[in-house]
């Protein structure tokens, strides 16, 4: 079964350990090798804050952070389009690389019967 | 002196392992004995806890924004009833330091009250003040007892215990490390005078919340002593163990079952002290492998001339938490299942300061650090049978506003108000938004206090009390709601104000798989405000509705609009000292996936506005009925996805643009070198 050899690791992102790929959950495309950091399979978008966040009233302080400090990192599937994640980040900071999975150790685990996958849920044995 | 060094502090986290007698006590243990006796700790706790919160005069200490604990002898968190996790981890570090050095000098007897501020010590800031008790039977010690809660004054530069001017811990009013301050189940008068000189701002304040820890302390002293007349010494001694021994198995079982890998949170906050500027004020990167955790701080930026630094115990309260409250919710308060997890805080960063560094605002700081969990284990164990406990950031804004002055009954104050810690909204979750005005981050059962209270006891009118709408982090599931007040100087002649907190130009909560961060809190005040002239007259059109207030300006006065931390100042009869924002939570998942009922809902509860439901989640309804159409709905959110796909670059073409930007130089003074937030220069404090 497909769901058998897919883990859901976020709302967005499923690990395909057959494939060895990030899967957008929305519409199944594959991203790009679990091995890399998976914002590189996705678009990207740097958005101005204003634009997600009403700058109430004139002047400096708004309710909107500050463009000239921060934009709205967006990473969307190119596929179906879902935001599969999202980032603030000062201009010019380097993006994160949030999720690292010791890819080895799971299977690991998964052939040695400790793990389970169910329901895209790793379960332990 | 013996001063701990931040290693010590953190080994004194780990249990001591067990003697002889204590494994014989587990031995002994019947059948049933752990579960009922677990059980007779919480009763125990809190009941301490409830005679606690009724003893307090503070505003912080009546809201229940405190903790009692329980250690065994050896000084090992066993449980607690909190109230405030962060309290909760530190004290094995503090009776370990009384057991090894005040044993024989001045001697650790029955009827010894403790007490302790100092971080350097194994505090979290001096404002949080401990006090512990010593449980002797028969002679024996068998146990500690403790009491903790935020004072309001420590007769810092600044009224509130939090001055944010503060240069060096000299700055910071009373630092005091573990003392004896009461034997035989008795204050001393002497030190309760020394107390109140110190928090001259708030003497009773200071003197009753100093008896209510000492009440609390004792009242679980003597249930405990209670419970060993009734099932034996070496069932206490027993017990106590025992439970260690359940939550570090509880603890290391959870851990094992998460996948193996490195997740990463980067967190950022916008100004320290007096001053705006940007600081990374958390690197966090989550290893883990088995059962074992690391958090490893590197590139965390440096230590800042100002008081948000934190001492490493303090930034490992600020963790607990979180695993308290989310991850370890179903376990024992105790410090064994920290046993598996391990940290790293670089020297000389805002983590790990120098000895004289000031820390009286070390919450603030670590509210990076308090967000970077919510990503980092919610990234670890969404795809685990622990999902559910995945939760995307509180507010972690912890918008301090201090009042000081003469209250209405005309009785010096000076207090960090409860309302807006305690109303922040909670982050979205799998399946559920967030809680609106949920709690306190640092405090997920404290309570708000009711707003006739406030207002008779504080020299304030507050006309306005509201969650606050668009306040929330956006998302498929949204973050809960925060509040606003508006705070009128009434009934004194004048009062004193200031404002602890930044997240003005940047948020400090990162959202969680595609939602959006709270928005950003200005600090808003009108002086020479007409509002309580338009509350008099029958015919005003005032309505107290934020967005037409702010936008409409239609309260008259000098309105002024800066960064939301703001210095000492004074305020006359009628002036609106401030509007009172609480933040909102994080967001989770993609707006656009958000049922578009629930948009509709929130339209309707006005907890998020026109703008956000069309600009945001591109929701087509008519504005009048607030009737959906379906179809359109449909149609414009698809557009957008479509226009995602079209405006989206690859990652390395955006990348290649993204590296030519830089944030102005001039507010990276406190950041460290750009990007990694290296230290370039060490503080130098007299």
């Amino acid at each position: 079964m497909e769901t058998n050899k897919r883990v859901a690791i976020t709302e967005y992102l499923d690990l395909d350990i057959e494939s060895d790929q990030w899967i957008c959950s929305s519409c199944g495309k594959e991203l790009i090798s679990s091995e890399e950091n998976y914002k590189k399979g996705c678009l990207v978008y740097g958005k101005d804050p204003r634009e997600v966040h009403n700058p109430l009233i004139k002047g400096e302080f708004n309710f909107a952070p500050d463009p000239e400090w921060v934009r709205i990192i967006e990473f969307y599937c190119p596929e179906c389009g879902v935001q599969i994640e999202t980032e603030y980040l000062p201009l010019g900071h380097p993006i994160t690389h949030d999720i690292k999975l010791d890819i080895a150790s799971l299977k690991d685990k998964l052939d040695q019967g400790e793990f389970v996958i169910i329901n895209k849920k790793l379960e332990i044995r | 002196m013996a001063i701990l060094s931040p290693d010590e502090k953190l080994a004194m986290i780990k249990v001591t392992p067990p003697d002889e007698r204590e494994l014989r006590s587990v031995e002994s243990l019947q059948l049933g004995d752990y579960e009922i006796g677990f059980e007779r700790t919480n009763n125990i706790l809190e009941e301490a806890m409830e005679v606690f919160v009724r003893s307090s005069r503070s505003s912080m200490g009546v809201a229940g924004d405190s903790m009692v604990a329980l250690c065994n002898a050896k000084g090992d968190l066993v449980n607690a009833a909190c109230g405030t996790f962060l309290h909760a981890i530190i004290q094995p570090i503090i009776i370990k330091y009384i057991l090894q050095n005040y044993s024989e000098n001045p001697g650790i007897k029955e009827g010894d009250i403790w007490l302790v501020n100092d971080a350097l010590y194994g505090g979290i800031h001096n404002p949080d003040v401990a006090m512990l008790m010593p449980v002797f039977y028969k002679g024996e010690l068998i146990a500690w007892t403790i009491a903790c809660s935020h004072t309001t004054e420590t007769g810092a530069s600044e009224p509130g215990g939090m001055p944010i001017n503060a240069t060096s811990r000299f700055l910071e009013g009373g630092n005091f490390p573990p003392i004896k301050v009461g034997e035989n189940y008795v204050l001393r008068e002497d030190l309760l005078e020394m107390f109140a000189a110190f928090g001259m701002r708030a003497p009773q304040m200071v003197v009753v919340d100093t008896k209510a820890r000492a009440t609390a302390a004792h009242r679980a002293v003597t249930r405990i002593v209670e419970l060993a007349d009734e099932k034996g010494v070496a069932y206490i001694i027993g017990l106590l163990r025992k439970m260690l021994i359940m939550a570090e198995e509880g603890a290391r079982k959870k851990i094992q079952s998460w996948p193996d890998g490195s997740y990463t949170s980067v967190n950022f906050s916008d100004g320290v002290g007096l001053e705006v500027g940007l600081t990374r004020s958390s690197h966090m990167v989550l290893n883990k492998k088995g059962d074992r955790l690391m958090m490893d701080f590197t590139g965390t930026s440096p230590e800042n001339p100002y008081s948000y630094n934190a001492h490493v115990q303090a930034i490992v309260g600020h963790i607990s938490n979180f695993m308290y409250g989310y991850v370890f919710h179903d376990l024992p308060i105790s410090s064994a299942t920290f046993q598996t997890i391990d940290f790293y805080f670089p020297e000389g960063s805002v983590l790990n300061p120098d000895v004289k560094a000031a820390t009286s605002c070390s919450v603030m700081i670590a509210t990076g650090v308090m967000s970077a969990m919510h990503n980092c284990f919610g990234k670890m164990m969404f795809s685990t049978k622990h999902w559910q406990d995945v939760v995307a950031s509180q507010g972690n804004a912890g918008n301090g506003q201090i009042l000081a002055g003469l209250s209405q009954w005309n009785m010096p104050f000076a207090d960090l108000l409860a309302y807006s810690l305690n109303t922040e909204g909670q982050g979205g979750r799998p399946e559920l938004d967030g809680e609106n005005a949920f709690g306190f981050p640092w405090c997920q059962y404290g309570r708000a206090p009711d707003i006739e209270e406030m207002e008779n006891d504080l020299p304030m009118l507050i006309p306005l009390s509201n969650h606050w709408k668009d306040s929330c982090g956006h998302g498929k599931y949204r973050g809960g709601s925060g509040t606003v007040q508006i705070w009128v100087a009434h009934h004194a002649p004048m009062i004193f104000f200031m404002s602890i907190a930044d997240n003005s130009k940047i948020q400090t909560p990162q959202p969680l798989f595609g939602g959006y961060a709270p928005s950003t809190v200005p600090g808003i005040s009108v002086k020479n405000a007409n509002i309580m002239e338009l509350m008099k007259d029958k015919d005003s059109q005032l309505t107290l509705d934020l967005v037409e207030i702010l936008e409409e300006k239609s309260i008259s006065g000098d309105w002024t609009n800066e960064f939301f931390g703001r210095s000492i100042r004074p305020f006359n009869e009628g002036d609106i000292i401030t509007f009172a924002f609480s933040a909102g939570g994080a967001g989770y998942g993609d707006p656009l996936d958000r049922d578009p009922e629930l948009v509709i809902k929130d339209l309707r509860s006005q907890i998020i506005s026109d703008w956000s439901a069309d600009k945001v989640y591109h929701v087509v309804y008519n504005q009048e009925s607030l009737k959906l159409d379906k179809e359109k709905t449909e149609q414009a959110r698809a557009k957008e996805r479509q226009n995602r796909i079209g405006r989206g670059k690859s990652f390395d073409v955006f990348c290649e643009d993204w590296s030519k930007e830089q944030i102005d130089e001039k507010n990276l003074r406190f950041y460290g070198t750009w990007p990694d937030a290296q230290v370039i220069e060490p503080i130098m404090r007299a």
